[in-house]
């Protein structure tokens, strides 16, 4: 803390710890604990409640008609009694529909059920494999971007790899659902040659496939795991590469002892993003089937949020979802033997 | 020898250009389907070229308020994470204690969440004060990570400091504010331009924090995103050749500016 205020003097001070504690509690962490305080509580169903509230509705309607007709003062009273008590038990249940208990406890986590526990698990195991289809596809893409023969290959190789690295991602989903849709490219090629029939709807439904979302997810994924092992590799010395190759080592031992070494903080990179990309991803499988399908968790919280408008179980879905992925990033870590500064460098 | 080292090259060549061909195929797709007089988008339907989508794209109410819109958030991103990632990288090069691992830790952290929970948390917090989605939230949970990222720019320029610069200044007499102003802010300026545009591309591609956050608003990429809900005309492909354009552009003069820097020095 001292030194702090040495280095900014007093009202600079308190600008950097406004910032900073605006930042980390406002923005980061307390909207966290927002979200885990709305999975730990329920409240009753208010079904019950408002048909109650329609029937005092109804009953109050009633006795004010045989109020206004009633001459006998007797009876007028009692009636008017009557209304006052319907008109206070109209209050108490309508302040128990606008808050109703709240049930603390752990029911939106048991509650899952068994078909969206499988599309959780398959989820996150589809994720892994993503991520481990990326690193064997764009190995050897970035092994040529850090080590092309001239200066201007390089050049034009970097600039056809940030293309789709920054192009929007929802576009390049949907063009690829030009190309597997129903009448898309693919089914128009097969209709050329006779094997599909676009008139009678005799088409081969690669949209309703796990093919298409990997392939899918892949392509828009892969340069994630392309820049970071092409940036290690740059630091490599390709004269290391020389003078294994010089010493007699064959292609894929300099590969498996020079390269793979040198890029594992790379790699461990590549595969966290790409696998968090995929784990949380909602336009591809939202785009692929057109909002409508569900074999995505991520389709799931959202669902839960907008249309079954159970915030609570969607706050459940979601803290499920983050925990098992940090979890799943912090093994990785481990098993690369990398820091959080070195991922995040 | 040589001639196995030549034949493995060629492969190599010939795998990057399948690489490509994967990545760019659907997009050529995309851009070519625009520009069909077919009112689905497609490639296989040709009924001759057209501008009709384009057209169609500049008379598009909603596209044009989600573009106002996502230009507004994105200023706004930029507006709030400039001055949190630069107070937080400038607390972290400041700090000494084992404080300082946590911090980094909480601040990276966003950068390590899945955006849709970003999303989700910030609606789930701000309802406890009767706030809704909308614009505002999704620029605040934007920042919550886009800051990371600021941060981490600011950090990395700072580490090339050279502090005795700042010392020197403060046995000379100087305020902390003056070295504030006259070192460090010059020292930082490259970076902040860096970390602007970054935030404010971050802020504009967006969807999954923003979709989460956005209420019944709207941004360009979100209205594009829900699109696909319902009946898709080539008026999104004429977007889509936008934005490739722009891609290719902002590619082009990245690399460009990159070499020439590296040339200089």
């Amino acid at each position: 803390m001292r030194e702090i205020l040495r280095a900014f003097g007093g009202p600079l001070s308190l600008v950097i710890g406004t910032l900073v504690g605006f930042w980390l509690l406002i923005l980061v962490a307390v909207p966290q604990v927002a979200m885990l305080d709305y999975s730990l509580w329920s409240q009753a169903a208010n079904a019950d409640l408002s048909a109650a509230i329609d029937r005092a509705y109804a009953e109050a309607t009633m006795a004010e008609f045989d109020r206004r007709a009633e001459a006998n003062p007797a009876k007028a009273t009692e009636l008017d009694e009557k209304l006052t008590a319907l008109k206070r038990t109209i209050a108490e249940l309508e302040a128990a529909q606008t808050s109703p208990p709240k049930t603390y406890g752990l029911q939106n986590y048991t509650r899952m059920s068994p078909l969206h526990a499988y599309i959780f698990v398959r989820t996150i195991l589809s994720a892994l494999a993503v991520a481990a289809v990326a690193l064997v596809v764009c190995y050897p893409i970035a092994y040529a971007a850090a080590f092309a023969p001239t200066p201007r290959r390089a050049a034009i190789l970097l600039t056809a790899l940030l293309v789709p690295y920054a192009m929007n991602e929802l576009l390049r989903v949907y063009a690829w659902l030009m190309i597997f849709d129903y009448r898309g490219v693919l089914n128009s090629l097969f209709a050329a040659v006779g094997l599909a029939d676009l008139e009678a709807r005799r088409w081969v439904p690669f949209l309703e496939t796990q093919g298409a979302l990997f392939t899918v997810m892949v392509s828009v994924y892969a340069l994630f795991m392309v820049f970071p092992i092409m940036n290690t590799l740059q630091t490599l010395d390709p004269h290391q590469i020389e003078a294994a190759r010089d010493l007699g080592a064959s292609a894929w031992r300099i590969h498996a002892r020079v390269v793979i070494p040198h890029a594992k903080p790379g790699i461990a990179v590549g595969v966290i993003t790409v696998f968090m990309l995929a784990a949380g991803s909602f336009a591809v499988p939202q785009i692929l089937s057109r909002g409508t399908g569900g074999d995505w968790f991520s389709q799931l919280v959202y669902r839960q949020f907008f249309e079954a408008n159970n915030w609570n179980l969607g706050s459940a879905y979601a803290f499920s979802l983050l925990v098992v992925s940090l979890a799943i990033v912090f093994a990785m870590m481990r098993a690369f033997g990398v820091s959080l500064r070195e991922i995040t460098k | 020898m040589t001639r196995r080292r030549e034949a493995g090259e060629a492969v190599l060549d010939a795998y990057v250009a399948l690489f490509l061909l994967y990545m760019f195929l659907p997009l050529g797709v995309m851009v070519i389907a625009a520009f069909n007089a077919y009112p689905d988008p497609s490639v296989t339907q040709w009924h001759g070229f057209t501008l009709h989508w384009f057209e169609a794209l500049a008379r598009d109410g909603r596209m044009l308020a989600g573009l106002r819109n996502s230009i507004f958030a994105a200023l706004a991103v930029v507006a709030l994470s400039l001055p949190i990632g630069l107070a937080a990288a400038l607390l972290l090069t400041r700090l000494q204690s084992r404080a300082r691992g946590f911090l980094y830790a909480l601040m990276v952290s966003p950068i390590l969440t899945p955006g849709i929970i970003l999303g989700i948390s910030t609606l789930v917090f701000w309802r406890n004060f009767g706030m809704a989605g909308g614009l505002l939230l999704a620029v605040l949970a934007q920042t919550s990570f886009i800051a990371a990222y600021c941060m981490l720019i600011f950090l990395a320029r700072l580490q090339r400091f050279d502090a005795t610069q700042v010392e020197a200044a403060l046995d000379l007499g100087a305020s902390q504010g003056l070295v504030f102003r006259r070192i460090l802010v010059p020292f930082l300026a490259p970076s902040m331009a860096t970390a602007a545009v970054v935030a404010f591309l971050q802020s504009f591609e967006n969807y999954n924090t923003t979709v989460f956050s956005i209420g019944g608003d709207w941004t360009l990429v979100t209205e594009i995103g829900s699109r696909f809900r319902f009946g898709l005309t080539p008026a999104v492909n004429a977007i889509g050749v936008v934005f490739v354009v722009l891609t290719v552009a902002m590619a082009i003069l990245h690399v460009h500016l990159g070499r020439r820097r590296r040339a200089h020095g």
